[in-house]
C-alpha cells in the first residue's frame, strides 16, 4: 500500500487537484461506522472512475462508493474503506429518448431532477421508481441497493426496468451490459447481477431505463380501519380482483402519527389502508368507487380521497418516512422484512406483539401487496441500556419472517446494534455461489469490503 | 469415457429405460430448432432433482459435459450437443407442483409445457404473462434458459421478470435454492443471472413462477396496410401518443401468404402489412384508447382496421400470428429464423434494409415482429440441400445482425446467442465485456461441465 501523500498526489493527477478532499476535518463528513478514509475522490468521467479503481486495484486499495449518501449507513461494518469515490460529478443524461420509452443516464444524478425533465417532454413521461429519498436518492444509490417504493406493486423494482448498464469492474474495466432495447438475449444479464449487488461487484456509472408515459389521472383512497382482520381482508381481497392499484400500504397507528402528512384519523381508526390508483381517467373514478364498496364490506370507519397536490404529497410522505425521522429519532432502527404476501396479516399482528412486549415503540408500514414490510424502531431515551432489547426484538421479528419464507434485513441502525447482529440475517444455500461470484470478479478485495451479505 | 461405461453408470442411477444410447437417439438428439448438428454420447431422462444431481455428479467427476434439453425448440442452436457428453431430457418432470393462488405464485419442474401452465391457472382467473410463439411446446426450463419472450412481454416484461427463484443443480452436483417466493431476498440476483444463461451456469430442477389476476377486460384490434412503413411509422406513432398497448405484433406479405394458405386467420392476401394490437386491463377507457389507436392507423394510411367482435375472432387472429412460423415452413424446405432486435422507431429502417440483404443474396425473407419492442424476425427461406444456399444464409443473418447492432440494437432479443451467434457477440460486447461474463462462467461452473462452447466467444482481454 501507498503512503497516504503518495496515494493523494496520484489521485490528483488521475483526476484533478480539485476533486480530492484530503482535510481530516472535512473527511469527517465521511466515516461509516467509526471507519475515516484516507481521502474522497469525486471523478468527472467514466474514465476517470476506471483508473482510480484500476490504481486501487493495483495497490489493494479499499474503495467505498458513494452517491448522495442517504444509504451510507446500509450493510455491515466496512472491514477497510481507504477511498471513498462520489459519482457526484457523473451527472449527465446521455441519451433521453423518450419516443423509445428510454432514458440513459449517469448514477450521480438523483431521481428527482430526472423525473422533472421527464415530466416535461411531450405528454410527459417518468420512470416508475418510487424509493425513499424523494429528492436525494441518485439512480446509482437506488440501483445498487434495489431501492424501491410503493408502486413497485404495479410497476416492480430496479430489474424490471433495467435494460442496460455500464460498470466499472475491480480490475478497472468499463464492462457494458446489456443495451437499449427492452429485449435482449445477447450474453448473460449481467445487469441484474449489479442491481442491489451494493457496489460489491463494479461501480455502476450509467444506466439505461424503460420508461413510461406519466398516467392521465392519479388517485389515493384512504381507508381507516379499527381492526388488522378488517383492514388485512381487505387487503386480501384487493390482492385476488381485477382492479389494478398501484400501491397497497398498511400503516399501524404510530407510522400514522409520525409520517409527515397530516391524516386525521377516527379515535378508534387503529390500521390506514393506502391505495394509490392511477391510468386512463375513467379507471380512477370507478375504482375508487368499487375499493370504497370493498371497504364498507370490511367494515371501514372512513374512507377518504386524495387527488392531485394532495395524493402527490401523502405519497412522498410514505417514500420519505425514514428521512422524516431523523431528527426526532436520531437513533431510529429501519428494518426490513420479507415474506410469503399471504402472510401480510400475520406477520404485522405478530410484529406488534413482538414490540408490545418489549415495551419498544415501532412504526409498521407494509407493502401489502409484495409482502415486504418496514419496521421503524423508535427508541426513546437512554438507548444505549436498551440495546440488548432492541437486539432481542430483531432476533424475534426475524424469526417471524424466516417462518413465513422471507428473512430481516437491517436497513440502518446505530453501531452498537450492527455490532451484535447481522444486518442482512443468516446466509442462503445460494451463498456459495454469490461467494465464489465475489471472488471472481473481485479477487483482490477492494469493493465495499464487509458490507454485504456473509461480510463479503 | 467410454460410452458404453457411461450409458451403464446412467442406469444405474435413473434405470435402464431412462437411459438412450442407440445410433437413432444420438442422432434425434443431436439437433434442435437451428442449423446445428451435434451429437451427444447418451440421453437421460431423470424424474427427480436427487436423479438430476446425481448424473451431474457423475458427469464432474468423470470429466463429461452436460447440455440440459426441453423440447428442443431452441432457435440458436443453445441444446445441441457440440462437445458431445449426456443430454438431460426432462421430459419426466414435468408436474406443475403448485399453484399457489393467494401468493401469487406457481412452481413448477422443467418440463411442463409453458401452456399446460396457462390452461391450469384459467380455472381460477390467474394468468402466467410471457407467451412465446411455441407455447403449446416450450418447456419452463427452456423458458427460463433463454428468457424467453412473446408478443405479451411489451406490457409485461419478459421471462425474467416472471421467474422469481429455482432449485438449481450446480457443475458438482450440489443443489442451491436461488430467489423464493417471497420478494427481495438479499445477495446477488442469482435468478437474474441465470435467466437466460442458457444452460451454461447450472441447471433447473424446479421454477417459481409469478402469476397474476386475469385482466378484466381485453381488446385486440387487426390494421391491414399497402405499405409496411406505414405499418412500422403506425406502431412509433402508438407508442408516441403514450399508449403502451399489450402487445404490437407485425407480419409481412409474404408471411400473410403462408398463414392464410395454412390457417386462414382472416389477412387479406394482397396487404403489404397487418398489425395484430392488444389492449388489456380494466376495461374502463378502452374504448375510447382503441378509437385513439384507430385513429392514429387512419392518419398513418392505413386500409382497413377492425376490432375482433368476440373471443373466437380474437382466438384466430391470434392462431395466425402464433402459427407463423410453421406456416412460413410451408414455402421453402428450411429457414433460418434472425432475432434482431432495435429501438422501436428504427424499425422502418432497418426493416428497408433487411430486404436489401435478401436481395443481394437473392434469398426470399418473410418478417414476422414483435414490432411494439423493436424486435425482428426475419426468417431467410432456403433448402438445405442447396450448399451454396445454405452457406448465403448464414452471410445473410450475420449481416441482418450487424445492421440491427449498428442501428443501437442487439443481436438476440429472445432467442439466446447458443452455436449461431456466437462472433457476432463482438458486434454488441467488447472483449472486456465478454471476459467479465467468463467470470460469472467461472464462478458458477468453474469446470465448464454445462453446455460447454456456448454464448460466449473466445476473446483475448
Amino acid at each position: 500500500m501507498p503512503k497516504k501523500d503518495e496515494l493523494i498526489t496520484r489521485l490528483k493527477e488521475m483526476i484533478g487537484e480539485a476533486h480530492v478532499i484530503q482535510d481530516p476535518d472535512k473527511l469527517k463528513a465521511y466515516v461509516i461506522d467509526g471507519k475515516k478514509p484516507k481521502a474522497v475522490v469525486t471523478p468527472g468521467t467514466i474514465d476517470e472512475v476506471s483508473k482510480v479503481v484500476a490504481y486501487a486495484s493495483q495497490e489493494h486499495l479499499a474503495i467505498v462508493p458513494k452517491g448522495n449518501g442517504t444509504k451510507m449507513n446500509m450493510g455491515g461494518i466496512p472491514k477497510k474503506m481507504d477511498i471513498v469515490l462520489s459519482t457526484s460529478r457523473l451527472n449527465r443524461i446521455t441519451d433521453r429518448d423518450c419516443e423509445n420509452l428510454t432514458l440513459s443516464a449517469q448514477s450521480g444524478l438523483t431521481l428527482g431532477e430526472v423525473q422533472q425533465g421527464l415530466a416535461k417532454v411531450g405528454k410527459g413521461y417518468f420512470l416508475p421508481l418510487d424509493p425513499p429519498f424523494t429528492d436525494k436518492a441518485t439512480l446509482g444509490g437506488i440501483v445498487a441497493t434495489n431501492s424501491s417504493g410503493p408502486r413497485r406493486l404495479v410497476y416492480g423494482t430496479a430489474r424490471d426496468m433495467i435494460i442496460g448498464t455500464k460498470a466499472v469492474f475491480p480490475n478497472g474495466d468499463v464492462v457494458v451490459s446489456g443495451g437499449k432495447t427492452v429485449k435482449n438475449v445477447s450474453g448473460y444479464d449481467m445487469c441484474k447481477l449489479l442491481i442491489g449487488s451494493y457496489g460489491t461487484l463494479g461501480i455502476l456509472c450509467e444506466m439505461t431505463f424503460k420508461l413510461l408515459p406519466l398516467p392521465e389521472k392519479e388517485a389515493t383512497l384512504l381507508l381507516s380501519f379499527a381492526k388488522l382482520e378488517e383492514a388485512d381482508g381487505f387487503a386480501r381481497e384487493m390482492r385476488g380482483s381485477q382492479l389494478i392499484p398501484s400501491s397497497l400500504e398498511i400503516l399501524n397507528a404510530k407510522a400514522v402519527q409520525k409520517m409527515k402528512y397530516p391524516v386525521s384519523t377516527p379515535p378508534n381508526g387503529n390500521y390506514l389502508v393506502a391505495i394509490g390508483v392511477e391510468g386512463v381517467t375513467e379507471s380512477i373514478d370507478r375504482q375508487i368507487s368499487e375499493m370504497s364498496e370493498i371497504g364498507k364490506k370490511h367494515g371501514v370507519l372512513e374512507a377518504v380521497t386524495l387527488d392531485s397536490d394532495k395524493h402527490l404529497a401523502f405519497w412522498i410522505a410514505i417514500r420519505d418516512f425514514p428521512y422524516g425521522l431523523i431528527h426526532e429519532y436520531p437513533n431510529a432502527i429501519s428494518l426490513k422484512s420479507n415474506f410469503l404476501i399471504s402472510k401480510s396479516g400475520e406477520m404485522l399482528g405478530e410484529y406488534e406483539k413482538i414490540a408490545q412486549g418489549l415495551g419498544i415503540d415501532c412504526a409498521f408500514i407494509s407493502h401489502a401487496g409484495n409482502g415486504i414490510m418496514y419496521s421503524y424502531v423508535l427508541p426513546g431515551k437512554n438507548f444505549r441500556s436498551k440495546v440488548n432489547s432492541f437486539v432481542e426484538l430483531i432476533e424475534k421479528l426475524t424469526a417471524e419472517a424466516v417462518k413465513y419464507g422471507g428473512g430481516l434485513v437491517v436497513e440502518s441502525s446505530p453501531l452498537s446494534i450492527k455490532k451484535k447482529v447481522d444486518v442482512w440475517g443468516q446466509s442462503r444455500s445460494d451463498y456459495v455461489v454469490v461467494r465464489r461470484l465475489k471472488e471472481q470478479i473481485d479477487p483482490v478485495g477492494i469493493l465495499n469490503i464487509g458490507r454485504f451479505v456473509g461480510g463479503i | 469415457m467410454e460410452r458404453e461405461k457411461l450409458t451403464e453408470a446412467m442406469a444405474k442411477i435413473v434405470g435402464k429405460e431412462n437411459v438412450l444410447s442407440s445410433e437413432t437417439d444420438l442422432f434425434l438428439y443431436g439437433y434442435d430448432a437451428s442449423l446445428f448438428r451435434g451429437k451427444p454420447d447418451c440421453i437421460v431422462l431423470p424424474g427427480s432433482t436427487e436423479e438430476v444431481s446425481k448424473i451431474v455428479k457423475f458427469a464432474h467427476e468423470a470429466g463429461v459435459h452436460v447440455v440440459g434439453r426441453g423440447s428442443g425448440t431452441n432457435l440458436s442452436g443453445g441444446t445441441i450437443p457440440t462437445q458431445g457428453g449426456i443430454v438431460i431430457h426432462f421430459s419426466r418432470m414435468n408436474r406443475i407442483l403448485e399453484i399457489d393462488i393467494e401468493n401469487q405464485r406457481a412452481v413448477v419442474e422443467p418440463a411442463v409445457f409453458t401452456l399446460a401452465l396457462k390452461n391450469a391457472l384459467a380455472r381460477y382467473g390467474y394468468v402466467y404473462q410471457p407467451d412465446p410463439a411455441s407455447e403449446k411446446v416450450s418447456t419452463f426450463g427452456g423458458n427460463f434458459g433463454e428468457n424467453s419472450g412473446g408478443p405479451h412481454c411489451l406490457k409485461y416484461g419478459v421471462t425474467t421478470n416472471h421467474i422469481l427463484g429455482a432449485e438449481v443443480v450446480l457443475y458438482n452436483g450440489d443443489v442451491i435454492q436461488v430467489g423464493g417466493k417471497a420478494l427481495d431476498n438479499p445477495g446477488y440476483d442469482l435468478t437474474g443471472i441465470l435467466v437466460g444463461s442458457e444452460g451454461t451456469l447450472g441447471i433447473a430442477t424446479k421454477l417459481i413462477l409469478r402469476i397474476m389476476p386475469k385482466p378484466e377486460a381485453v381488446k385486440t384490434m387487426l390494421a391491414i396496410y399497402n405499405s409496411l412503413e406505414d405499418a412500422g411509422r403506425t406502431v412509433s406513432a402508438i407508442i408516441g401518443d403514450g399508449i403502451v398497448p399489450a402487445t404490437l405484433e407485425m407480419l409481412d406479405r409474404l408471411t400473410i401468404k403462408a398463414v392464410e394458405e395454412s390457417i386462414h386467420a382472416g389477412f387479406p392476401l394482397d396487404a403489404e402489412a397487418v398489425l395484430i394490437i392488444e389492449l388489456d386491463g380494466l376495461k374502463d377507457g378502452m374504448e375510447r384508447l382503441a378509437e385513439r389507436i384507430m385513429e392514429i392507423c387512419r392518419k398513418n394510411n392505413v386500409r382497413e382496421v377492425k376490432a375482433a367482435r368476440n373471443e373466437a375472432e380474437r382466438t384466430q387472429l391470434w392462431a395466425g400470428r402464433k402459427g407463423a412460423f410453421g406456416a412460413v415452413a410451408r414455402l421453402r424446405p428450411n429457414y433460418l429464423v434472425c432475432d434482431g432486435t432495435v429501438p422501436r422507431t428504427k424499425l422502418p429502417e432497418v426493416l428497408t434494409q433487411v430486404m436489401g440483404v435478401g436481395k443481394k443474396y437473392n434469398l426470399s425473407i418473410a418478417n414476422v415482429f414483435h414490432a411494439g419492442d423493436g424486435n425482428l424476425h426475419p426468417l431467410i427461406l432456403f433448402d438445405e440441400r442447396n450448399e451454396e444456399e445454405l452457406k448465403k444464409v448464414h452471410l445473410a443473418g450475420s449481416e441482418i445482425m450487424k445492421l440491427c447492432a449498428d442501428a443501437g440494437g442487439t443481436i438476440s432479443g429472445e432467442h439466446g446467442i447458443g452455436t449461431e451467434k456466437k462472433k457476432e457477440m463482438l458486434f454488441v460486447f467488447t472483449p472486456r465485456d465478454i471476459s467479465a461474463m467468463k467470470k460469472v462462467k467461472a464462478a458458477f461452473d468453474p469446470e465448464d461441465v454445462y453446455n460447454p462452447g456456448k454464448v460466449l466467444p473466445e476473446v483475448e482481454a
